[in-house]
């Protein structure tokens, strides 16, 4: 998958992932990431949390605009199943 | 192109042969473990400018999501892995779906698939005018090991398409 984002971003088009793999996006590097604390199948949050997807994608589009480095990779503070912190 | 396509099957041809036993015994970990990422140091990159609330967005995910009652499952059998795409129309329903990847649990996302699709989530901030269009058709993939036909079909027809489509952003999840 990172590398359909490598591929995509070379060609002219801003990309952003959502991934919660560190060690993968090490070895991959994808040009913009977020890192969440969530399990494998379920990277905006839980099942039905839509507050909580939508925080999640909220923070993605303020990540384009203010993401200036190859390779950044940000990581969100958010935990499965225990409130946002304030 | 910053990917060495001849250095990449030299070396996945060893990890195949290496892979295979543990492939077919389930032994996931080890086989990425020695996968060979033949990647180049410098990362692609093309300036985000203007505004979400002025742009079109269009979705990846690569859960193995298909539509159950049109396309064809991914292939979940073989060590390559499935280099395909499915076409996804943001019209989706939950109960359209399947999934058709072997190597993590779909239970979350058969309870809902905004947890690696977020196609709801994303209308909803086009209503809200948060974003300016979520385009038509979005896009699913599976499980890849041998990335040469990803690298060198797939996606150059994922580019065209969404080129086409006027997508400005593309937001992927990997899975």
């Amino acid at each position: 998958m990172g590398l359909i984002q490598r591929q995509v971003e070379a060609a002219g088009i801003p990309t952003i992932s959502i991934g919660n793999m560190a060690d993968r996006m090490g070895h991959i590097k994808p040009p913009r990431a977020l890192l969440v604390k969530f399990p494998r199948g379920s990277m905006l949050g839980e099942p039905g949390n839509v507050e909580r997807q939508h925080r999640v994608i909220l923070d993605a589009l303020e990540a384009l605009g203010t993401m200036t480095q190859p390779g950044t990779v940000r990581e969100l503070p958010y935990r499965w199943k225990k409130p946002d912190p304030a | 192109m910053p990917f060495d396509l001849d250095a990449f099957k030299t070396a996945y041809d060893k990890w195949v042969a290496e892979s295979l036993p543990d492939f077919r015994a389930h032994k996931m970990d080890e086989i990425v473990k020695k996968y060979p990422f033949v990647i180049s140091d410098d990362v692609p990159w093309t300036p985000y400018s203007g505004k979400p609330s002025e742009q079109t967005f269009a979705l990846v995910t690569s859960g193995g999501l298909y539509l159950k009652d049109s396309q064809p499952p991914f292939d979940t059998e073989s060590i390559h892995g499935d280099p395909s795409f499915r076409e996804i129309p943001r019209s989706v329903r939950q109960q359209d779906l399947r999934f058709a990847h072997a190597h993590y649990d779909h239970s979350l996302a058969e309870q809902d698939v905004n947890t690696i699709f977020p196609i709801q989530r994303f209308i909803e901030l086009e209503k809200e005018g948060v974003i300016g269009k979520l385009t038509r058709t979005h896009y699913s993939f599976s499980y890849v090991n041998d990335v040469a036909p990803l690298i060198s079909r797939t996606v150059p027809e994922l580019i065209k398409r969404i080129r086409t489509a006027g997508v400005d952003v593309l937001f992927l999840v990997p899975v």
